[in-house]
């Protein structure tokens, strides 16, 4: 087999602290490597040390070999002439990694004519020629507004190796993906590989790695615990860790125990419809809750899960039908967990102050806090801390202790942890289903994975357009 | 495209409206009596006495009610009749107009100058963000930005005219007149735009499909010129239609300075001499300069963004 890519002890430092240690890996041509583990594990700043993107403040050390060639990633300016060439970095988010004010075609063809180096109209033509053997023929002339999540994506792919890049760094491709474009990303990367192009996947997302195939490397806390063929690694782990990796994958969750529906409804929704961009997200919607029950929604986004819950929030309004609540049960009771915890706290304040307010604001007993928070366990030294400082599991967790100090008798939780890695994801839905249960509070949870949905909720409902 | 241009025309016509009721009602209650200031204008201050106003009054007919006066005034506006000057007793039409001249070849001078100066050095400061050239530039525009026009203007003329000798101080036959006054104005424009120009390259050189074109394998300057240019020039061109603003109140100090004969000049002299006429004739063109530039700006937008085009 050939070699293409060889990096020897690759390492990431923040000033002195070591935050990758030393890590060695190949990548054979046609074939797939797989770097998977949790969120801050290190492992996409190992990704971004072979590129030579790591951001300001970090630097690396340890020898990539290219087709034969020596880099030191000590000096990632040395690698930069391997960008586009050798090296294509799939964007993350295809979307944003778009030129909002350039043509799609444009954006393709550049790599053809100023790192290929040819003329205008044959840079087009080529263009041209790799949209359509993506399928994105009708993207040519549109803007990155004008395009599908699906169509960025491969427009952004096809424009990543318009250079001759034949070894593509895909980090987190499917990160925030729902079922169907996370398949299409699978299949882009896949006919790469076919076509003879090495892939280097980081991600946390083992349904991915089984899915892609070739070799996996699991990385714990900056250190390589475990690598070998994924198909091997992943039927039978060695380590620790890996087991609880393949464990907190929602498929292998088991199902929670479910609820009969005696207690009294507090919420019933009659016939709600609503628009949204001239497109119908479901009419006829008939709804009722009961108190502790867990709704699931699942669905491709922009199906209107969103809505759905905001409408049951009365955040926003339907088009039609009717909503009512428990009578005397007060509105802040009714409350929304967010998908993306950092956004959803000021960012300039403690999350201390953030919560103090709240319970001012509500003449709230401060134990309550305390309670929720050791329940949560969270430690009370976070509370001191901006949300930037925070790492991501935690974060939301605090957002469900702010949520469940109101004493919600409601909760909308909005794709709550599909941001966050496999283990923390299955550690954060437990503890909100865990919390609901003995607070009588009930849930409505939103996924694009169809099996969170499944294993944890009491009922799951289709929305559609009747 | 021509939704956006009709837009605009129904704002000329409000900013008409509204121009023309502030202008008269404003001239209405400036201090001192209208038919004597009139007078001293025409025949000096020497030998002005109350008859002389008394003559004048009658002449223009001052006394008659407010009202009446404003319908007079606003039937004319919409006849495009702005009158005669009461002091010099030429048509305001024609005194506009040679005035106007003069002041947009000054004004487009300024902004043609402060867009070399300007964005330029907002964009080298942006790509480097708390480098030297972005500490220095911050110091230098806020200094810039502080100081009255009138003491930029005055400091110029020391500096190039009195000590080096490069340019003449005052005057309009030849165009080295217009170097020190458009320079004035240019200092001052390009003090703000210089920081909107930063300001924006640096967040699209933050951006991640800055980062992907460097990824993609383009060198620096094929980043800049494909994705950079063209982003950045957007809000440094919107950001121009407010500056107008700008360059409306300083043309009116930088004309009096250098003593150049535009609208401006003519506007400030016309306040002082009470020439109704001529205030409301100037201030009338000015408001609608003002949105012809706009959307002058909307037009170019229109053109460098392929999103606007769309709509």
């Amino acid at each position: 087999m050939n070699t293409v890519l060889k990096v020897t002890d690759a390492a990431v430092f923040a000033g002195n602290k070591q935050l990758v240690e030393p890590t060695s890996f190949e990548l054979a041509q046609g074939r797939v490597l797989t770097i998977v583990g949790e969120t801050g594990s290190g492992k996409s700043l190992l990704a971004q040390a072979v590129a030579g993107l790591l951001p300001d403040g970090l630097s690396a050390t340890g020898v990539a070999n290219l087709n034969g060639t020596h880099f030191d990633l000590a000096k990632p300016a040395s690698l930069r002439p391997l960008w586009g060439r050798t090296l294509g970095i799939l964007p993350q988010e295809p979307w944003l990694a778009l030129d909002p004010t350039m043509r799609a075609l444009d954006q393709v063809a550049e790599g053809h004519r100023l790192v290929r180096h040819l003329e205008r109209a044959a840079a087009l033509d080529e263009a041209r020629r790799d949209l359509k053997a993506l399928g994105v023929e009708d993207a040519e002339g549109k803007l990155p507004d004008q395009l599908s999540g699906g169509m960025a994506q491969r427009v952004a792919f096809a424009a990543a190796r318009a250079g001759g890049a034949r070894i593509v760094i895909a980090d987190e491709p499917t990160k925030g993906l729902d079922v169907a474009r996370r398949d299409d990303v699978i299949a882009l990367l896949m006919k790469e590989v076919e076509a003879g192009g090495s892939v280097l996947v980081i991600t946390h997302d083992l349904a991915l790695a089984r899915q892609m195939g070739g070799e996996i490397a699991v990385v714990l806390q900056g250190q390589v615990i475990e690598k070998g063929e994924t198909e091997a690694v992943l039927s039978n782990p060695s380590h620790d860790y890996t087991k609880r990796l393949i464990a907190a994958d929602p498929a292998n969750w088991t199902a929670m125990a479910r609820q009969g529906l005696q207690s009294e409804p507090i919420l019933v929704a009659d016939a709600l419809s609503k628009t949204r961009g001239g497109k119908l997200l479901f009419s006829g919607q008939n709804l009722k809750i009961h108190r502790g029950e867990i709704i699931g929604v699942s669905g491709p986004s922009g199906s209107g899960k969103s809505s759905l819950g905001d409408i049951l929030l009365g955040l926003i309004k339907p088009d039609d039908g009717v909503i009512a609540r428990l009578p005397g049960a007060a509105r802040h009771r009714f409350q929304k967990i967010y998908q993306d915890p950092p956004s959803s706290f000021p960012a300039r304040i403690t999350i201390g102050q953030n919560l103090d307010d709240l319970i001012r604001l509500h003449g709230l007993d401060r134990r309550i806090l305390s309670a929720l928070l050791k329940r949560l366990r969270l430690s009370e030294d976070l509370l001191q801390r901006r949300p930037s400082d925070v790492s991501g599991g935690e974060l939301q967790r605090l957002s469900i202790a702010r949520a469940m100090l109101l004493e919600p008798v409601f909760l909308f939780a909005d794709e709550p942890t599909s941001r966050l890695d496999p283990i923390t994801q299955q550690e954060t839905v437990d503890l909100l289903v865990e919390l609901a249960r003995e607070r009588d509070c009930a849930i409505l949870l939103t996924s694009h994975d169809k099996a969170l949905i499944d294993k944890t909720c009491d009922k799951v409902i289709d929305i559609a357009a009747a | 495209m021509i939704r956006l241009l009709f837009g605009r025309l129904v704002q000329a016509a409000l900013v008409a409206l509204m121009v023309g009721l502030l202008t008269f009602v404003m001239t209405r209650f400036l201090p001192g009596d209208l038919a004597y200031r009139i007078a001293a204008g025409r025949y000096g201050y020497d030998i002005v006495d109350s008859a002389a106003a008394a003559k004048v009054a009658a002449e223009l007919s001052i006394n008659q009610p407010a009202l009446v006066a404003l319908g007079q005034w606003m039937f004319d506006l919409v006849r495009f009749e702005f009158g005669t000057s009461l002091i010099s007793g030429q048509p305001v039409w024609e005194e506009v107009s040679t005035q106007l001249g003069h002041t947009l070849k000054l004004a487009a001078v300024a902004i043609l100058l402060s867009l070399l100066i300007g964005p330029p050095l907002g964009i080298l400061a942006g790509l480097r963000p708390g480098g030297l050239l972005d500490r220095s530039l911050i110091l230098i525009s806020t200094g810039m930005r502080a100081l009255p026009q009138f003491v930029v203007g005055l400091g110029i003329i020391i500096i190039f005219s009195l000590t080096l000798g490069l340019f003449p101080v005052a005057g309009h036959d030849h165009p080295g007149h217009l170097v020190l006054p458009a320079l004035t104005l240019a200092l001052g424009l390009a003090a703000v735009s210089n920081r909107v120009a930063r300001d924006a390259m640096r967040s699209v050189s933050e951006t991640a499909f800055y980062t992907f074109g460097r990824t993609k394998g383009l060198s620096e300057w094929e980043v800049f010129r494909g994705h950079g240019l063209r982003n950045v020039a957007v809000p440094i061109i919107t950001y121009l239609g407010v500056q107008f603003v700008y360059l409306i109140e300083g043309v009116v100090v930088v004309e009096t300075l250098f003593a150049w004969p535009g609208i401006g000049h003519a506007l400030v002299h016309a306040i002082f001499g009470r020439d109704v006429p001529m205030i409301q004739g100037a201030a009338f063109i000015m408001g609608l300069l003002f949105v012809a530039l706009n959307a002058l700006v909307d037009a170019l937008c229109h053109l460098i963004d392929p999103r606007e085009r769309r709509t």
